[in-house]
C-alpha cells in the first residue's frame, strides 16, 4: 500500500467547476486584483473573523509585507523561533531586520517564558509561529508584547481554523501572515498569501505595499513591491475555502485516531501534550521518536511518505551565520531536530491507509 | 469603430482549448511549483533569448528586485536609470536601499548615454537602462560606458520580449536581463510572472537562491532569501503562447510600419534609429494639444493610452529624492507630448487606418 504525502490528485480528482470559472476569467482578462480576489479576500476575513484580509503572492510576502507595514526594518530586532519553516527567518532578515530566536516547546512551538530576557531596546516585534498548526500561547505572547509596547505579527501560514482559547489565529496579534501553498490546508494551484487584520490603517497600508505603492495609475505615494493574490488561484480558492471545517475535521481526526494507536509506544514515540484552550489544525503531524531515520527508512520502503520537518534548526543553518549562534543555544529545537518525523495527515487519507501506518510504525519497533 | 487598446479575450479565445487542457495537464500531475512546465518555459526562452540561464520568477518587479539583489546592490550605492518608465525600474533600486539617480532622455525618448556619463560618481554601481515600449536603449553606449567605469548593466526589459540590438536579445546584453509577462505584455500570462536572464554562471546561482527562500537543497540554506517563483499553471500558458510569440511580433511591426505610412507629418513617429527589433509592445507617438488627440479618438471610441503621465522622478514617492520640476526637462516635455495608440495584433487594417485617419483629420482641424 502506497500512503502519499500529496493528496493533490485526489482532492482535484473532479476540478471541472473550477477550470468552469478559470475559463470565464481567461476570457474576461480580469486577472489582476480583480472579482475573484475581492471575493476572496471577503470569504477569508468572514472565516478567520477579522476585519480585513489583503490577498498577497504569498505566505512568505504576508510576512514580509507584515514587517513593511508597521515600518520594521534596518537596525530592528524581531523574536521568533528557530524550528519553523525558512520563510519565517527569511522575512525578517530580507526585511532588513535581525532576527534573535527564542527554544520552543514541548508542541513544538514558541516557549514564551524566554520571551521576556531576549528583549533588548531594539527589539519591534514577536512572530510566534503556529507552527504545524499548533497555537502558540497567544495569552502570553500578547502579554509580553503589551508590557514592552511590541508588535505581534502571526505566522499562521500552517495554521487556519486554529485558535487559542477560542481566538482564532489571525485575529490575535497586529497581523498575521496565512499561506494558500498547494500542501496547506486551504490551498490554491500556487502560491498564493494573505494578510489578515483588524486595523483600517494597516489595510490601507498594505494595499499600496502590495501594489506599487499605487493611488492610481498615475501616481505612485511610495516604493513599493508587486506582491499580488492571482485572480486565478483566487477563483481556486473561493471553491475550496468552504471545505476548509470539513478538512480541518478530518485532519483532527486522523490526528486522534494516530495519537490513540501511538499510547501504546510510549516508550519509543513521544506524542506532544494537548490543551483543551489550543485547537491545533494539524497542517502536518509531527511526533518525535527514537531512532528516527531508520523509522524514516523504513516507512519509506513500505510505501508511506513521512517527512523530516526539518533535520537542521535554523539558527544552524549557513544563512545564520552573522547572528552569531551555536550549537547548543537552542537545546529543545535541536532535539527535537534529531528525533521528529512527520507523518500524513491529510484529509482524504482512508482509514485503510491510516490502519497501515500505524501496524507499519508498530512493525518497526517490535 | 470601434479600437480597444488591449483585446485580451482574442488572444485566449483563439487558443483557449490548448491553454484549458495545458492547465488540466498541470492540475492531474498535482506538481504546481517549480516543476515540468516552468522548466520548459525556462529552456524556450532561453533558446528564444538566446541565453545561457533564465529563471521563472513571480513578476517584472520582482526580476528587478531579484537582479539588484543578486549583483550586492544596496545602500549606499547608486543606480542611473530613466524617470520615464513604470515605476518598478525605480522602485526595484529603492527598495533595495539604493539610490535612484535619473538621467535624462533622448529625442529617441530612449535614457541619454551623455547624460548618464554626467550623473556617474564614486557611489555609482550599475545603469538601469530601460526598453521602454519595446524599443531598446543605445546598448552599444551604455555597455562601452559600463565598461569604462565598472559599472554592473541590469536591462530592465519588461516590455521588450522580442527586441534586439545588433543580434542579441533583449536581456541578454547587460549582466542581467529583466521581464515581465503581465497579461499586458507581448507575451503574457494569465495572471503576475516574469523571467529573469544572464550569462553569468555565478550570478545565476543567486538568483536560483533569491527566489526561494535561498534553499541550495530543502535542507540546506545558504543565504536568506525571497518566494518568487513562476506558477506552473502561468508556465503552462505561458509555454501555449510561445508557439504564437513570432506572429504577435510579426503583426504589431505590421501595425507599426502601416501607422508609420500613414501618420501625418504633425506627428512625431517613434524614433527608428537603433539598429535591431523594436518589440513594439506599445506605439509611442509625440504630439502638440495630445490631451486634445487623446478626447478626439475617445469620442470616435479610440482607445489610447498615456506612458506615463508622470514622470518618476516628479512622483510622491521620489519626494525624499529632491527633484524637482526642470531638473529632467526632455523627460518633462515628452511626458505632455507622448500618447500610445493601440498597436495589438488582434487590430485589423481597417482598425488602423480608422484611427490614423482620425489622427489626421485632428490635426487638419487644428489648421497645422
Amino acid at each position: 500500500m502506497k500512503v502519499g504525502y500529496s493528496y493533490l490528485a485526489k482532492q482535484f480528482a473532479d476540478p471541472d467547476a473550477i477550470l468552469a470559472d478559470i475559463k470565464a476569467l481567461v476570457i474576461s482578462g480580469d486577472f489582476t486584483l480583480g472579482k475573484a480576489t475581492v471575493e476572496f479576500e471577503d470569504k477569508f476575513a468572514k472565516l478567520i473573523g477579522c476585519n480585513y484580509a489583503i490577498g498577497v503572492n504569498s505566505g512568505t510576502d504576508a510576512l514580509f509585507l507584515s514587517l513593511k507595514a508597521l515600518g520594521i526594518g534596518v537596525g530592528d530586532e524581531v523574536i521568533t523561533t528557530a524550528n519553523t519553516f525558512v520563510a519565517t527567518v527569511g522575512a525578517i532578515e530580507t526585511s532588513g531586520a535581525r532576527t534573535v530566536f527564542v527554544d520552543c516547546n514541548d508542541k513544538y512551538v514558541m516557549d514564551t517564558s524566554q520571551l521576556e530576557s531576549a528583549i533588548t531596546d531594539k527589539t519591534k516585534a514577536i512572530m510566534p509561529v503556529h507552527y504545524a498548526g499548533q497555537p502558540v500561547n497567544m495569552k502570553e505572547v500578547m502579554a509580553v508584547a503589551k508590557k514592552y509596547d511590541l508588535e505581534v505579527i502571526e505566522d499562521a501560514c500552517c495554521a487556519i481554523g486554529a485558535s487559542f482559547d477560542n481566538q482564532n489565529c489571525g485575529t490575535i496579534g497586529t497581523t498575521a501572515a496565512f499561506s494558500l501553498h498547494p500542501l496547506k490546508n486551504l490551498n490554491v494551484w500556487g502560491d498564493g498569501g494573505v494578510i489578515t487584520t483588524n486595523s483600517k490603517e494597516i489595510k490601507d497600508k498594505l494595499h499600496l505595499l502590495r501594489n506599487h505603492g499605487m493611488v492610481d495609475r498615475d501616481h505612485y505615494a511610495e516604493y513599493a513591491y508587486n506582491s499580488r493574490l492571482d485572480s486565478l488561484q483566487a477563483i481556486v480558492g473561493n471553491h475550496l475555502i468552504s471545505d476548509v471545517e470539513w478538512i480541518t475535521q478530518q485532519r483532527i481526526k486522523h490526528a486522534q485516531t494516530l495519537d490513540l494507536a501511538f499510547k501504546g509506544l510510549s516508550q519509543v514515540i513521544t506524542i506532544p501534550p494537548k490543551a483543551v484552550n489550543e485547537k491545533c489544525v494539524y497542517h502536518m503531524y509531527m511526533l518525535l521518536v527514537e531512532n528516527r531515520d531508520a523509522l524514516n527508512e523504513y516507512l519509506k520502503s513500505k510505501g508511506i511518505s513521512s517527512k523530516i520537518h526539518y533535520p537542521i534548526p535554523l539558527h544552524l543553518q549557513q544563512a545564520s551565520q552573522h547572528l552569531g549562534y551555536k550549537l547548543g543555544d537552542f537545546p529543545v529545537a535541536e532535539s527535537q531536530a534529531k528525533n521528529i518525523i512527520t507523518l500524513p495527515i491529510h484529509q482524504h487519507l482512508t482509514a485503510d491507509e491510516i490502519d497501515y501506518m500505524i501496524k507499519t510504525v508498530n512493525e518497526f519497533y517490535l | 469603430m470601434k479600437v480597444p487598446y488591449v483585446d485580451i479575450a482574442e488572444q485566449f479565445f483563439e487558443i483557449e482549448d490548448q491553454v484549458m487542457l495545458a492547465i488540466q495537464k498541470v492540475l492531474s500531475s498535482g506538481k504546481y511549483i517549480l516543476s515540468e512546465q516552468v522548466s520548459l518555459f525556462e529552456k524556450n526562452f532561453r533558446e528564444f533569448c538566446q541565453c545561457k540561464y533564465s529563471f521563472g520568477v513571480a513578476n517584472g518587479t520582482d526580476a528587478l528586485i531579484i537582479a539588484m539583489k543578486a549583483l550586492g546592490i544596496q545602500e549606499g550605492d547608486e543606480v542611473i536609470t530613466p524617470a520615464n518608465s513604470w515605476v518598478s525600474s525605480t522602485s526595484s533600486i529603492a527598495i533595495c536601499g539604493a539610490t535612484p539617480v535619473f538621467a535624462d532622455i533622448g529625442s529617441d525618448l530612449q535614457i541619454s548615454v551623455q547624460d548618464i556619463e554626467k550623473k556617474i560618481t564614486s557611489k555609482t554601481k550599475a545603469i538601469m537602462p530601460v526598453h521602454l515600449a519595446g524599443k531598446m536603449a543605445n546598448m552599444k553606449a551604455i555597455m562601452a560606458l559600463a565598461a569604462k567605469h565598472h559599472l554592473f548593466v541590469i536591462e530592465d526589459a519588461a516590455q521588450a520580449v522580442g527586441a534586439s540590438y545588433e543580434g542579441q536579445a533583449a536581456g541578454t546584453i547587460g549582466d542581467i536581463g529583466c521581464f515581465s509577462l503581465h497579461p499586458l505584455k507581448n507575451l503574457n500570462a494569465a495572471g503576475d510572472a516574469g523571467v529573469i536572464t544572464t550569462n553569468n554562471k555565478a550570478l545565476a546561482q543567486k538568483i536560483a537562491l533569491l527566489r526561494q527562500h535561498g534553499l541550495a537543497s530543502r535542507n540546506d540554506i545558504q543565504q536568506w532569501g525571497y518566494n518568487s517563483r513562476l506558477d506552473e499553471i502561468q508556465a503552462a500558458i505561458l509555454n501555449c503562447k510561445f508557439v504564437g510569440l513570432p506572429a504577435v511580433l510579426e503583426k504589431r511591426h505590421a501595425n507599426a510600419e502601416l501607422y508609420r505610412s500613414l501618420l501625418c507629418s504633425e506627428v512625431v513617429l517613434p524614433d527608428k534609429s537603433i539598429v535591431g527589433h523594436d518589440a513594439n509592445h506599445l506605439f509611442v507617438i509625440q504630439c502638440k494639444y495630445r490631451d486634445e488627440l487623446k478626447e478626439y479618438l475617445k469620442t470616435y471610441d479610440i482607445s489610447s493610452a498615456i506612458h506615463y503621465e508622470v514622470p518618476i522622478h516628479l512622483q510622491p514617492a521620489a519626494h525624499y529624492l529632491g527633484y524637482k520640476s526642470g531638473d529632467l526637462p526632455e523627460t518633462e516635455l515628452s511626458a505632455l507630448r507622448i500618447l500610445s495608440l493601440p498597436i495589438h495584433q488582434h487590430l485589423t487594417k481597417a482598425q488602423i487606418l480608422f484611427v490614423a485617419e482620425k489622427v489626421n483629420e485632428f490635426f487638419k482641424m487644428k489648421g497645422l
